[in-house]
């Protein structure tokens, strides 16, 4: 037996177990569902369910890798040809995932290899250090740092923007864990629905601050002066100084100083800032917008500003959004990069969950969980440590034959890592 | 809620039209044709609708004497049917832009609660203060200028509204938004309304061609309407090709690189010679591709003058300040996420498959509009030197 037909017959097992108690999204007959198997890396797409028995009925027979579900609805979701679909509208779909954005834990557990040279490291480059160029394989793993800092992006979206920006209810949100490096939130909405790509780009500049315009905000160049933005401007000025406000307040200046440096600000500017430092939470605490700082021109201002704006706004995979025909993970389903359970939540229980280290049962997205021990061997080079519930695994190097409890050989198997023995 | 009848006799595409004038809207379209003539003078309904084609084929963006009587409410829907069975996308968006805009300047001087009443009937969602709200301040020097409105919009309202206008100011970000709301003022409210009548008039062209003959051959059996559509298609017809030949000129005088251009600006530029609204993302790519090629400031100007919102003075400033600037057009790739892109809509091959490079040995990708013109103007003279030789 192959692994994947080990795997695909675990998998299998997992739904016959569940049945019947798998998520039911909303107008479940009309959604397109997709499928990738084990054995090929296709997506099965054009499928559709009458009834969550139905679905399950075919996971059970089937055990698939993957399985989405449309964020649309669509008259006849089975209808191969897109144009005679019959599209009826489409849920706002954000999608957060480490994978976009940089966390420093992965300079300790991403690992690449350039395609070009042979090169590796590791951490996210965006180009080789050695040859330059920028096609790389990688190996990407996941630890309870990223996946908070996922979490934290999603509560910033829900309670920075969605709810008193956007004014969406609570009950109108869904979240759930994706099963691997991040979070899926669907807002069902019948005026949302029939938003187009378009407006929902609007929304995903909203969110995070793409295209914003500080000149229209109020920043401008008057002779010599300088004016900046103010809080009593109830649009995203009001962010931006509020931002400032507690950065300079909470922030040391060696702090300040690196966050500066990332901002991509010249040493002898931001020294200049620091000096002058005090005299500015003066001026924008008492909400006024004349902003002098030594060397900052309006150009050191737009890099500062747009600095902020990065800070503030939510690290979202933007296409997931704006693509109105885009199929995401079932809620319930199993991701089969990981074996873990794509995990709905309530927002009152997103603040305490723990993909890695759940002790709500209800909720542990680790559905393998298992004290029995299960040999494998190491097929990577390099394979980083895995912390689950506490206990750690790893690092292994290729060729290490190793015996680990159940779910972390399935985690393994399914990150295509180690083999059976 | 119940409408007043004097506005739908003003407004007439409001939906109320529906129910508190359905013995009009709701009859068959020979009927109601053949009743308006029977009701009202022939001579004043050809001369309403006529005024109105004339000055949409002549660019006007007003018409004298809007007359907001019951008249109007049966030339409105006689107009529709008129657009219905002309067939001509490039009529129906020069009709839809004036109309929009004789719409704007009439909401214009409405008291805020009859555009309170408008926004209600057309189930759009806004919030209206009698006493102002603030919702932010201009500083500048000593000056202060209090930012305050009666209005608000629901944010999904207003992006619905907004989704084909992309000017900066009016992108979300740069929006004042709290609770779901966005704070508006009433001019700029209006303007979306204007896109609203705009958006209205644009009726999808028939596609099944035997349905709109049928209907056209039994409408034009009524004497009277085919005499008011036969002055229209031939006033059109001197018009088009008066329209085409400057179109035509526009975009072939200077270098000949009209035929190299790539599939996305052909598409861009046809949408606004059909008097399609474009994106600001559009706009912005024809007059940075444009500029590329050394194109005359007054005749990109003029490509966009079909377009609903136009404005030659601010058109010409940003087409100059984008010259100033140099900024270079969109790379295929920022065309691909800003849907922009037409390889495969518009099959095609270079965009698609790419071209020889010799120098890399190997096929290479398309990855810049300007690049697609380059290799097609040097496929184009290589055809000819060749053809040359031939014939030497």
């Amino acid at each position: 037996m192959t692994d994947y037909t080990y795997l695909k017959r675990l998998f299998q097992a997992y739904y016959k177990k569940i049945k019947p108690n798998i998520p039911v999204v909303n107008s479940f007959e009309q959604r397109e569902f997709g499928f990738i198997p084990w054995d090929k890396h296709i997506m099965i797409r054009h499928l559709s369910f009458k009834t969550s028995e139905y679905l399950l009925k075919d996971l059970i027979q089937t055990g698939h890798r993957h399985v989405y579900s449309s964020g649309s609805l669509y008259l006849q979701p089975d209808n191969s040809d897109m144009n005679k679909k019959q599209y009826i509208g489409c849920d706002l779909i954000i999608d957060i995932d480490v994978d976009h954005f940089y966390t420093p834990c992965k300079d300790n557990h991403d690992r690449w290899y350039c395609k070009e040279c042979g090169e590796s490291g590791n951490g996210m480059p965006s180009k080789c250090p050695k040859c330059k160029k920028t096609k790389f394989n990688t190996l990407n793993w996941i630890c309870d740092d990223c996946l908070k800092t996922a979490k934290q992006e999603i509560i910033k979206l829900v309670y920075e923007f969605l709810i008193p920006d956007f004014g969406i209810r609570e009950s109108d949100i869904k979240v759930a864990f994706s099963g691997h490096r991040g979070y899926h939130l669907k807002v069902e909405n019948e005026k949302i629905r029939k938003l187009t790509s378009e407006a929902r780009r609007e929304i995903v500049d909203y969110v995070t601050g793409e295209n914003i315009s500080f000149e229209i905000l109020g920043l401008r160049e008057v002779g010599t002066n300088i004016y900046g933005l103010t809080k009593r401007n109830m649009d995203w000025s009001q962010k931006i100084v509020t931002k400032i406000e507690d950065i300079l307040n909470s922030y040391s200046d060696i702090q300040l100083e690196r966050l500066l440096l990332k901002f991509g600000l010249k040493r002898h500017i931001i020294t200049s800032f620091l000096n002058s430092k005090d005299e500015f939470i003066d001026t924008i605490s008492k909400n006024r917008n004349l902003w002098i700082i030594p060397n900052f021109g309006i150009a050191t201002w737009k890099s500062f500003l747009y600095g902020i704006v990065h800070e503030i706004g939510a690290e979202i995979d933007e296409p997931v959004t704006i693509d109105i025909h885009r199929l995401i993970r079932y809620p319930g389903s199993l991701h089969g990069a990981t074996g873990f359970k794509v995990q709905e939540l309530g927002l009152n229980e997103l603040n305490s969950f723990n993909p890695l280290n759940e002790n709500n049962e209800k909720l542990d997205p680790i559905v393998f969980k298992s004290k029995n021990l299960q040999k494998i061997e190491i097929l990577e080079p390099f394979v980083p440590s895995t912390k689950i519930a506490g206990d750690v695994f790893g690092p292994f190097k290729k060729g290490d034959k190793i015996e680990v409890p159940h779910h972390i050989a399935v985690f393994l198997l399914c990150k295509g890592v180690a083999k059976t023995l | 809620m119940e409408i007043h009848t004097e506005l739908i006799y003003h407004y007439p595409w409001l939906p109320s039209l529906n129910s508190v004038l359905s013995s009009i809207s709701s009859q068959d379209p020979l009927e109601f044709i053949k009743k308006t003539f029977e009701t009202y003078p022939f001579l004043e309904i050809r001369e309403r609708l006529l005024r109105l084609f004339r000055a949409a084929f002549e660019n006007l963006e007003q018409i004298i004497e809007y007359q907001a009587d019951k008249l109007n409410v049966h030339c409105y829907l006689i107009l529709k049917i008129l657009l219905y069975i002309l067939d001509n996308r490039a009529i129906t968006n020069r009709i839809a832009n004036l109309y929009s805009k004789i719409a704007y300047n009439e909401l214009i001087n409405e008291g805020d609660a009859y555009i309170y009443d408008i926004f209600m009937d057309l189930n759009l969602d806004i919030k209206y203060y009698n006493i102002p709200i603030q919702y932010g301040i201009n500083i500048t020097k000593d000056q202060e200028e209090i930012l305050q409105t009666n209005f608000r919009i629901y944010v999904f309202d207003y992006l619905k509204l907004t989704a084909s206008l992309r000017d900066e100011y009016r992108r979300l970000v740069n929006n004042s938004l709290s609770d779901g709301y966005v704070f508006i003022q009433k001019r700029n409210l209006i303007r979306l309304l204007q896109e609203y009548v705009r958006q209205k008039l644009i009726i999808k062209q028939e596609e099944d061609k035997a349905t709109l003959d049928n209907f056209k051959n039994e409408i034009l059996k009524l004497e009277k309407f085919k005499e008011i559509y036969d002055i229209i298609s031939s006033e059109w017809s001197l018009k088009e090709e008066e329209f085409e030949y400057t179109f035509e000129m526009d975009f072939k005088s200077g270098k000949e690189l009209s035929g190299s251009y790539p599939p996305c600006v052909k598409s861009t530029l046809k949408k606004a010679q059909e008097g399609q609204n474009l994106t600001h993302t559009e706009r912005l790519y024809i007059v940075w591709f444009l500029n590329s090629l050394n194109y005359p400031e007054d005749k990109i100007v003029n490509i966009f003058s079909t377009l609903p919102d136009f404005n030659r003075e601010k058109t010409t400033y940003q087409v100059r300040y984008a010259k100033k600037k140099g900024y270079i057009p969109y790379s295929c790739q920022s065309l691909k996420s800003y849907n922009l892109c037409m390889a495969k809509k518009y099959k095609d091959e270079l965009c698609l498959e790419g071209y020889f490079s010799r120098k890399y040995d190997a096929q290479r990708e398309i990855k810049h509009p300007l690049s697609y013109v380059r290799i097609k103007q040097y496929r184009t003279s290589h055809k000819q030197k060749n053809s040359d030789k031939q014939i030497n």
